[in-house]
């Protein structure tokens, strides 16, 4: 990548401290991610793939090294990233529709109220909550509040999407439904996306690269373009030879992995 | 016969009629053991309750003595509120200035208000003033602590996830700090009613000329333990009162608390 690249890590790492304890989650680590590009980061858990996710969203500062973004360090939130965090950070005293609708109305952004109302519509039917506009976090299932956190990710469409196992809660039917509209969205849109997942087959169905993590203190185990032509068909891609093979060969790279990640 | 006992508990009037039947059985044993078991002036009765109310009704003196009780609680709850939900927003937005007060605050605090009584009759007289500052006093600290630990226990995540979106610092608060503080704010609230009659009346008792607080002082006085019961059941009345109209306004604001 010759190119200046969207976003990267410079020899990043990552040490907690905790009841007089150093743990070093993710150890130093150096990727580029190029503009418009959709990176999948795999691995087993505690990885450090939250990690990188974070620091990228400068909530998280690297113990070592550096995080750079369009050129400029990244020190305190990135405002130029929407973030889907594992955990749904909906608020709530605010129904369906004001949770999606929060980005559009700071400051930041000038929408029209008219304008906010028919985004919000669009999100809530995109992800299947038409009827609950009016219901509060509190009263959906786990499912449903991913899907809400989604679209207020989406609906100010930023122009780096962050996501940290966004579909692990949805079922299977959706999580297809859901991937097919976030490729065609972020293509759209020209979206720069890392995509956190356990899921190798979700990866190698989003992702232009996936990128393997090993388990703890994570690193770059593999990394694999993933040369199937867009624009993909997210419910009929995972039949293609081209996608099997990827798989197995990912599938390789990721299962000592994930069999050192149980025996503990 | 235990099925049918169930369903009628179940009923809202089914309840009302067991919650009446509790209460008029109390008042006819109370009545009959007046006299009968333990001597009246102890106990006083019932009926000998319902008519001295039905004489300070008549003659209008309860209407000034409930007037001057709610015009101090009511007075100094609002004052005493609205002072302490602001100091506590601010100590909790600002937290090194809280940091820098906190053994200040904490030693007010822990201090009885009412060891103050007597220096706020001497400041403020035994008119409605100085009762006003006793439960202003007492109430400002209840509202500075709820408010207080309502700012420190909001989710960072959530104030993460706006500066991410792009929130200004006003916006968070706007949008994020204050109705989340809501809910302990309305806690304080609630338990603040029954702080501040009694501070009102603790007040009253100490030095006063009218209140429901002086009533009884004046009752006991007389050895009138029957006016001594009624002004203390004017009291809980309207202490329930309040406390109910402020859950149900609880209720109302924080709907999304499912």
């Amino acid at each position: 990548m010759s190119v200046v690249a969207k976003i990267a890590l410079e020899g990043a790492s990552k040490e907690f401290t905790g009841r007089g304890e150093t743990v070093l989650a993710l150890q130093p680590t150096t990727i580029e991610i190029a503009r418009e590009q959709f990176v999948a980061l795999v691995g087993p858990s505690g990885c450090g793939k939250s990690t990188v996710l974070n620091m990228i969203a400068g909530l998280q500062a690297p113990t070592a090294g550096r995080v750079v973004y369009d050129g400029t360090p990244v020190s305190g939130p990135n405002r130029q990233v929407g973030y889907m965090t594992q955990k749904d950070t909906l608020l709530p005293w605010r129904s369906v529709a004001d949770n999606i609708g929060l980005a559009l109305e700071l400051k930041i952004r000038t929408v029209s109220a008219n304008n906010r109302a028919r985004r919000v519509a669009e999100m809530i039917e995109l992800v299947g909550l038409t009827g609950f506009e009016r219901h509060y976090p509190g009263e959906l299932s786990g499912g449903m509040r991913k899907r809400v956190a989604l679209a207020r990710s989406l609906i100010y469409e930023p122009e780096t999407l962050l996501m940290d196992e966004p579909f692990a809660a949805l079922d299977a039917q959706l999580r297809l439904v859901m991937h097919d509209e976030l490729l065609r969205l972020t293509r759209l849109r020209r979206m720069t996306v890392v995509f956190v997942t356990h899921d190798l087959g979700e990866a190698i169905t989003l992702a232009d690269r996936v990128i393997v993590f090993t388990g703890r203190p994570g690193r770059i185990k593999a990394l694999r373009e993933i040369p199937l032509a867009h624009p993909r068909d997210a419910f009929r891609v995972r039949f293609s030879e081209a996608f099997a093979h990827l798989h197995e060969e990912l599938w390789n790279e990721l299962k000592d992995e994930v069999a050192k990640g149980t025996d503990r | 016969m235990s099925g049918f006992w169930r369903g009628f508990v179940a009923r809202p009037l089914g309840m009302a009629l067991i919650r009446s039947a509790m209460l008029v059985a109390l008042l006819v044993g109370w009545e009959w053991a007046s006299g009968n078991v333990i001597p009246k002036f102890w106990i006083s009765s019932p009926s000998a309750i319902v008519a001295i109310l039905g004489r300070w009704i008549a003659d209008l003196s309860l209407f000034g003595h409930v007037g001057a009780t709610l015009t101090e609680m009511g007075l100094g709850y609002v004052i005493g509120a609205a002072v302490g939900i602001a100091c506590g927003l601010c100590l909790g937005f600002l937290p090194r200035l809280e940091r820098i007060t906190a053994p200040l605050i904490a030693a007010l605090y822990a201090l009885p208000k009412i060891a103050l009584a007597p220096l706020f009759v001497i400041l403020f007289g035994i008119g409605l003033e100085s009762k006003i500052v006793l439960v202003a006093s007492t109430i400002f600290f209840l509202l500075l602590y709820n408010t207080l630990d309502g700012v420190r226990d909001i989710d960072r995540d959530l104030v993460q996830a706006l500066e991410v979106m792009g929130a200004t610092r006003s916006e968070i608060v706007r949008k994020a700090l204050v109705p989340a503080t809501l809910p302990w704010i309305f806690t304080g609230l609630r338990i603040a009613v029954r702080y501040a009659f009694t501070a009102a009346i603790l007040g009253e008792l100490m030095a006063s000329n009218e209140g429901i607080g002086y009533l009884i002082e004046a009752s006991a006085g007389d050895y009138n333990t029957a006016g001594v019961y009624a002004a203390v059941f004017v009291l809980v009345a309207f202490s329930v009162m309040f406390t109910e109209l402020l859950t149900r306004t609880e209720a109302s604001a924080l709907r999304w608390r499912v």
